[in-house]
């Protein structure tokens, strides 16, 4: 693995638009001259099952485009069963963030791993006002804690990839979501 | 040569190369995963005036294609393994009256329903022989997202060439990876297309089988005067049935010689890193992404590993293979399959001590996988 790459893994459920905040991730990367891939796994339960997304960034040419087990430095997770279906992906020492209405990770996972709680879901619903926001929000942390991508070459991908009308509460929702991985990291 | 830089994913990829390279009608039922080639699709063909049907299953996806096809224009219709088990007669038929179609097929686990959202690469020998009777299938296959993009381009253009069905196969992993694909301008894509032969003499003197011993049908679009009988039967110039001995054998031998003569017309692939190679990893589609990776550890481990990756699968570049299997001692075929090309390799080197690394389970092969076969076999 180059030392120039970043592994990154969200997991969720089937319709909770996990697969978005990798598509913005990944072309992110590219219009900033780098290279990166998204990858999607999914069961044939679409809405509901258990979806795994992983982006990779590199600014050397990416061959294969799953996340290595073993070498992902940061996930997220927004549903019990992906947490613990692709936990054991992340390297030890990692980052992983989860949403603590919805996962619950072991006392064994906390010595393993470093894992912080914020309720992305409520930020979403509550604070931002829509909870479709929340793959923003999760995008905002998951850049904020990796210093993945300059934040305005993905706000900029992220605004061109949802409808002008959401312009305003997404970018709301990625603030709040920058906001709450600082405070979670101090 | 110039070059446009896209964000997008294979499937999308392939349903814009249908439409750049000139396809103006699309037929199939959406099967995962498979079916962002009929989204995409259903979106950019009505807007350049071509049309997007949705039918009631996969055999009239392509019952449509083949209909739209003998009216002149370039058609696709795009599924997964199941989709190509219930195409598989219609297949056959376009074989043997010589309509030119794309198929993509987006590979998932199978047999049957199999595991639809997974990954696979168990169709390769399904695309040799779909249906029943001699024909020599083409079958390309994507192993980038680029590819994804000229494969389908190039499998039209072929299409018309060999006036038959072209199966352009893809993965699940290839289908749904979502990056960068750098592609040949719209410009060069339309520079390329070489439309299918026509006659142009009087209607009366239209015999649209009797070609040469290695050339295609020359199938005038319908409805243009030019009229002949179109069969899935044994045919004869006109394409009216016979049983008449030689006829018979002619038809069916020209179907074979066509493309077997030919082979140098579509023949693709890729040698990466096999200059010095003393390992040699054959491999095709999204597992030979995994290679390449695997072969960047490999070398820094001092192995001298390359890859040799078929881009047309069949007819295999068979002459190719031997070349290299003669040379080197320490072959393995890598796929999503148990053994379907590790086959041909074994075919084409004539040697029987072709390592293998299959997997089933609808599971991507890893790079470490790979690299921990190698280390253990050679």
């Amino acid at each position: 693995m180059s030392s120039t790459k970043t592994l990154m893994r969200f997991t969720g459920v089937g319709g909770q638009g996990v697969l978005l905040a990798g598509e913005i991730f990944a072309a992110a990367k590219i219009k900033t001259g780098g290279h990166g891939l998204k990858t999607a796994t999914y069961t044939s339960q679409v809405r509901g099952g258990p979806t795994v997304v992983d982006i990779q960034l590199d600014d050397e040419e990416i061959y294969y485009p799953y996340a290595n087990d073993g070498e992902i430095g940061f996930m997220l997770s927004v549903a019990e069963m992906s947490y613990k279906l692709f936990k054991d992906g992340v390297q030890e020492g990692g980052t992983i963030v989860v949403d603590p209405n919805l996962v619950h990770p072991t006392d064994e996972d906390r010595k393993k791993w470093k894992i912080y709680e914020i309720p992305i879901i409520t930020i979403a619903k509550e604070e931002v006002g829509n909870v479709i926001t929340q793959s923003v929000v999760a995008l905002a942390i998951a850049n904020t804690m990796m210093n993945a991508i300059d934040k305005t070459a993905l706000v900029d991908t992220m605004l061109s990839k949802v409808p002008a009308k959401v312009h305003d509460v997404n970018k709301v929702a990625y603030e709040l979501g920058e906001k709450y991985a600082k405070e979670a990291m101090a | 040569m110039a070059t446009r830089e896209v964000i997008s994913t294979g499937n999308e990829l392939a349903a814009i190369a249908a439409v750049d390279a000139g396809c103006m009608f699309f037929g199939g039922y959406p099967l995962t995963p498979s079916s962002e080639v009929m989204h995409v699709i259903s979106d950019l063909l009505p807007a350049k005036g071509g049309t997007a049907i949705q039918m009631e299953d996969e055999i009239g996806g392509i019952c449509a294609v083949i209909g739209a096809a003998m009216t002149g224009v370039r058609a696709l219709t795009a599924t997964s393994g199941p989709g190509m088990s219930l195409k598989a007669e219609q297949l056959g038929l376009a074989q043997m009256a010589e309509v030119p179609l794309v198929c993509v097929n987006v590979m998932r686990g199978g047999p049957s329903t199999g595991l639809p959202t997974r990954v696979s690469q168990g169709d390769i020998l399904q695309s040799k022989n779909p249906s029943h009777g001699d024909y020599k299938s083409i079958t390309l296959c994507a192993g980038s997202l680029a590819e994804c993009y000229t494969e389908v381009v190039r499998a039209f253009n072929i299409a018309d060439r060999f006036m038959q069905p072209v199966i352009v196969l893809l993965d699940e992993t290839i289908g749904h990876m979502h990056g960068k694909a750098d592609l040949p301008t719209l410009e060069e894509v339309e520079a390329g297309i070489v439309p299918r032969k026509r006659f142009d003499g009087k209607p009366e003197d239209y015999f649209p089988y009797d070609c040469e011993h290695d050339e295609p049908a020359v199938l005038n679009p319908m409805y243009e005067g030019y009229r002949y009988h179109f069969t899935g039967l044994h045919h004869d110039k006109n394409g009216f049935p016979t049983e008449e001995i030689e006829t018979c054998r002619k038809l069916i031998q020209r179907l074979e010689d066509k493309v077997a003569l030919h082979e140098d017309e579509v023949e693709s692939y890729e040698e990466f890193m096999m200059d010095d190679a003393e390992v040699m990893i054959v491999a095709y589609g999204s597992v030979s992404l995994a290679a390449k990776e695997s072969i960047r550890h490999l070398r820094a481990d001092g192995i001298k590993a390359g890859l040799f990756r078929p881009i047309t699968i069949w007819p295999s570049p068979a002459a190719k293979i031997k070349e290299y299997t003669d040379k080197i001692k320490n072959v393995i075929v890598v796929e999503l399959n148990i053994g379907q090309f590790h086959s041909e390799v074994q075919r084409a080197a004539a040697r029987l001590d072709i390592e293998g690394l299959f997997k089933v389970n609808g599971r991507p092969l890893s790079p470490h996988e790979i690299v921990s076969k190698v280390k253990e076999v050679f």
